[in-house]
């Protein structure tokens, strides 16, 4: 597993604000590989990581309009293994002046590491490609085979304590003690998200979830529910990003980087990530994005959290200081999370419904929603937009804005 | 008969921690320069990186801040599933993930003061005694 660490990220500085943007996007498709993966049809073949890059690359490429000698830089990220970067140009006819050692596997570090690689001219157009065969590997998130990462992934064997659901049931249990919440409450995250999904053709999840269904399904780790974890599948992300002032003129709005920041846990993890809720991480990284991007965390009005769980983005919410602690729950029950809502959260299901790509496809989710795209789900007259990425020790947000067309 | 556990990671500095555990104490490791407390075991102190450390015998007293029941196997059978975790805050501050002794998900309140207890265990490295908690 690729870990990233906050030393992945470049300085945010002020000086590299909107000058690199978003202009191309491919995705697989989420939803057909996962029914395909379940029923296993006749003749069936897993996807491979390599395969699915190329699909996703190929889509970004005829999305963004250019050719492919425009690409001079491509940044590949294989989480479970794949290609290098020199066998991936080859495969798909690049020839590359620049190709990242390692931007991260996980969004939101490779885009800023990019958006640094144009501004310092080490190219002008760069594809960056995520791509996991997480369910055809059979890639498990806890027991014995978690033997890498943070110390809190494989330490506690002993006791019968691991998994990153773990890490999200310890937050939850926290939570409902110290605010006086209760399981049904955290429901309405659950099936906000879902809702955004079923407004998105290629989200995994499609049917409908009640409070009902969401209370009635299994525990995982309890007090956290199946719903409460985000999915496991197959899929790939291609984002091709360039500079901005060659960005002007084409198919789509570019969608600019604005900004970003990033904290990280290197003390006290257990007791930072459940009873503090990483709540400095979030506030320090939060305000460098917001510095670096010279506007406020009232003009974000759209958010995009990394919802490994339901409580998790909630974390993110009041972390970053869009609600007070203890009133993200309220927040959703209310709608204020619904595309409609003074906030509109996940808008294409997130990782919990709509697929789980790492935080990929949340920025997909913005650069559709920037662009004005997003039919059904689209976030009336958006211009700005936030991706927080969070694992358990550390906080990475990233803030996009739509650019002249 | 011992309980079959899944494996610790052992080596440098586990190994210790483990040596202390089967005297029935429960030792973490002091920082001498900054006299930081970190767990789990580490080579360098998490709060100033200095590497001369020393093993402290911890009181035993501490509190129950967290806790969960895994109903999901990821021990494939190792332990019978379901049951309980709990995240003990330490009279000394640090965090210690353990199980519960002689109670369970019902009995536990926010913060009720717990006390530790050893339990014998064994996984594919030998026999060991584990650290775990009781109501104080």
């Amino acid at each position: 597993m690729s870990y990233m660490t906050h030393f992945d990220v470049p300085t945010p500085d002020p000086a590299l604000s909107r000058k690199a943007a978003i202009v191309g996007l491919g995705e697989t498709d989420f939803h057909l590989d996962y029914q395909a993966a379940r029923a296993k049809p006749d003749g069936y073949e897993a996807p491979t990581s390599e395969s699915l890059a190329i699909k996703a690359f190929e889509r970004a490429l005829a999305d963004s309009g250019l050719r492919r000698e425009d690409i001079d830089g491509l940044g590949v990220n294989f989480l479970y293994g794949g290609p290098s970067s020199e066998e991936m140009a080859k495969t798909l006819g690049l020839t590359p002046r620049y190709t990242p050692e390692r931007g991260g596997g996980i969004c939101a570090g490779p885009l800023p590491v990019a958006a640094t690689a144009i501004a310092e001219g080490k190219c002008d157009t760069i594809a960056l490609i995520f791509s996991v065969a997480t369910r055809s590997i059979g890639r498990t998130f806890g027991g014995n085979k978690m033997d890498d990462g943070p110390s809190s992934y494989y330490y506690h064997h002993p006791w019968g304590w691991s998994s990153q659901a773990a890490h999200w049931a310890l937050i939850w249990t926290h939570y409902q003690q110290v605010y006086g919440a209760k399981e049904e409450d955290l429901a309405a995250v659950a099936v906000q998200l879902r809702q955004n999904a079923m407004r998105n053709p290629n989200a995994v999840m499609q049917s409908e979830l009640t409070v009902e269904k969401y209370l009635a399904s299994r525990y995982v780790v309890r007090p956290l529910h199946l719903f409460d974890l985000c999915l496991v599948n197959d899929g790939a992300v291609c984002l091709i990003v360039r500079r901005t002032d060659l960005a002007k003129g084409m198919a789509h709005a570019p969608v600019e980087i604005g900004g970003w920041g990033r904290a990280s846990v290197t003390r006290n993890k257990m007791h930072t990530l459940v009873r503090e809720r990483m709540r400095t991480q979030y506030q320090e990284s939060g305000r460098q994005m917001l510095e670096m991007a010279g506007i406020g965390l009232g003009d974000v009005q759209h958010f995009e959290g990394y919802d490994a769980s339901t409580i998790h983005l909630i974390d993110h919410l009041e972390g970053h200081g869009f609600v007070e602690p203890g009133q993200g729950l309220e927040f959703f029950k209310s709608g204020k999370a619904a595309i409609g809502g003074t906030l509109p959260v996940n808008t294409g299901g997130g990782i919990l419904s709509g697929s789980y790509m790492h935080g990929w496809s949340h920025v997909a989710e913005i650069v559709r929603q920037l662009r004005h795209e997003a039919g059904p789900r689209q976030v009336k007259d958006v211009e700005v937009s936030m991706f927080s990425l969070a694992q358990t020790d550390q906080v990475h947000p990233v803030l996009f804005m739509r650019g002249a067309k | 008969m011992p309980q079959t556990r899944p494996d610790r990671k052992l080596g440098p500095g586990h190994d210790e921690f483990w040596a202390w555990c089967s005297k029935g104490e429960l030792r973490l490791q002091r920082c001498k320069s900054c006299g930081g407390l970190s767990w789990p075991v580490i080579d360098a102190c998490e709060h100033c990186g200095s590497t001369e450390l020393e093993w402290e015998q911890m009181s035993g007293l501490g509190k129950v801040v967290s806790w969960c029941t895994f109903e999901h196997d990821y021990y494939r059978g190792v332990l019978p599933i379901p049951y309980d975790t709990i995240m003990v805050e330490l009279a000394e501050g640090p965090i210690f993930i353990s199980n519960p002794s002689g109670f369970g998900r019902e009995d536990i309140t926010f913060e009720m003061p717990v006390k530790l207890a050893f339990v014998d265990c064994v996984d594919s490295a030998g026999q060991f005694s584990l650290p775990v908690f009781a109501k104080a």
